[in-house]
């Protein structure tokens, strides 16, 4: 142990705010360890594999979805092009992500969930905020078709038409969050919630509330075939 | 008479040789089971006690990296039991749930896991993001565990099609047809990962060499990065650090 000067909260504390990583530590991750093993045999026991017929080149799958986790790029894919839904989208999301830590600095809130009350307040409004615009913009699709109404030139229904309702909606967000004052963190804090209700309700949707075609239906009328776990 | 056989298993050279220190139960024994084991390489001998709240990571790292762990095992023994060719595959995993002891259950344990993994990955992501831990100094490591998330996802669609049944083939033909809408090299990527212009035997073997050996590979080193720079940035996030200047 060694006393330094500066600012830091050690200085002056001894080693009482730490324990031995053995016990304290490592027996919680062995806790941890066990407890997703005994939840993985009971998986592994009571729910199989699908296994369905042999691969047929032939036989097109309908409605032919990718696993679960890309469904949300493919829920994507029905309203935009293919380059913005496939690729633009997911690669601005997985880079903007890497660029978070080095656009924010502050320190002033690291360890704190949420950042703040305030952080808390702005991450619920986006919980709030997200579904009923998300779903929406997804039934309106389904029911009433954007290219239903203008379908040419192709530039509009697929590429300014997504990209315009995405910026307008982020906007709005980032309009009503700007009435609370926040920091820059805790408007990240907001932001990266919505960002996640948008991931999840989109996959959840692609996954167990498209059938035939793509077309929104109930879990329980899904074509065999339809769940791709 | 229990003590005389503690002594006997516990008082020679070769438990002497594994085991350099007594039962972990005093400070000093406490200190060494971690100070000199290879342990010393994932964790530090005392940790914060802020750290330890379940509240505060929930485990989801741990869970994360021992998901992949029971992957690997599984994976290598489903290995024994399966070639990636088109005439094979099918039958081998058919044979696999109905001829191999324990088969059924390797398999069950290695989609579910895969499925966990992806999620419980996520988890952690969200995780580290709500607490501020890619704060200074762990920059580095929040842009490695972003990509680690990436390698995951990919490890799990490279594995999706090797039962090669009618799930498989058509998930993985949509999948890269998501690929394959990249602007100006999209078509290309999409033969480069297949080998063809269709799914068929050469995208079989080329996601079966990814899954089994280039994106574990890959994905290892990155966790072993990822687990050596949370040593080297002093242990996982706490709010004690709020007040350390940021250069």
């Amino acid at each position: 142990m060694e006393l330094v000067k500066g600012t830091s909260p050690m200085v002056d504390k001894g080693p009482e705010d730490t324990v031995t990583a053995w016990p304290h530590l490592l027996l919680m991750e062995i806790l941890a360890v066990l407890g997703v093993t005994l939840l993985l045999l009971a998986m592994g026991i009571f729910i199989n594999a699908p296994l369905r017929e042999l691969a047929n080149p032939d036989v097109t799958e309908n409605p032919a979805k990718a696993p679960w986790y890309f469904l949300n790029l493919q829920e994507m894919l029905l309203h935009m092009h293919p380059s913005l839904a496939g690729v633009i989208v997911p690669g601005a999301i997985i880079v903007l992500l890497m660029m978070v830590p080095y656009l924010d600095r502050n320190k002033a809130d690291i360890g704190i969930w949420f950042a703040s009350p305030k952080g808390r307040r702005l991450a619920l409004i986006a919980l709030i905020y997200t579904p009923p615009i998300l779903l929406g913009l997804i039934f309106f699709n389904e029911y009433v078709v954007v290219r239903s109404i203008i379908s040419q030139p192709e530039l509009i229904p697929s590429w300014l038409i997504p990209l315009g309702v995405i910026g307008f909606f982020t906007g709005a967000l980032l309009f009503i969050f700007r009435s609370f004052k926040p920091t820059f963190r805790e408007v990240l804090v907001g932001l990266f919630t919505a960002f996640v209700v948008t991931y999840f309700i989109t996959t959840i949707v692609s996954t167990v509330f498209r059938g035939y075609g793509m077309h929104l239906t109930w879990p329980w009328e899904l074509p065999p075939g339809a769940l791709t776990f | 008479m229990s003590r005389k056989i503690i002594h006997l298993i516990t008082a020679n050279r070769v438990w002497r040789s594994i085991f350099r220190y007594g039962y972990p139960d005093t400070e000093e024994n406490r200190s060494k089971v971690i100070f000199q084991t290879f342990f010393l390489h994932i964790h530090p001998v005392k940790v914060k006690t802020h750290t330890l709240k379940p509240t505060y990571t929930f485990g989801l790292g741990v869970i994360a990296f021992y998901l992949f762990a029971v992957l690997t095992i599984t994976g290598v023994l489903l290995m024994f039991f399966y070639v990636p060719s088109v005439q094979r595959a099918y039958t081998d995993i058919q044979a696999l749930e109905t001829a191999v002891p324990f088969g059924m259950l390797m398999r069950n344990v290695h989609r579910w896991g895969a499925h966990l993994m992806v999620l419980f990955v996520f988890l952690h992501m969200m995780r580290v993001f709500y607490t501020g831990g890619y704060k200074y100094p762990r920059e580095l490591n929040w842009v490695i565990g972003v990509l680690l998330w990436v390698f995951t996802l990919l490890l799990s669609f490279t594995g999706y099609l090797l039962p090669w049944d009618q799930l498989s083939f058509w998930a993985i033909t949509v999948g890269t047809n998501i690929a394959g809408a990249a602007p100006v090299i999209g078509e290309e990527a999409r033969t480069l990962l297949l080998g063809a212009k269709e799914v068929g035997q050469d995208a079989l073997l080329r996601f079966y060499v990814l899954h089994v050996m280039l994106l574990p590979l890959v994905a290892t080193v990155f966790i072993l990065i990822h687990f050596w720079r949370i040593r080297k940035d002093g242990g996982i996030s706490s709010p004690a650090e709020q007040n350390l200047p940021v250069p």
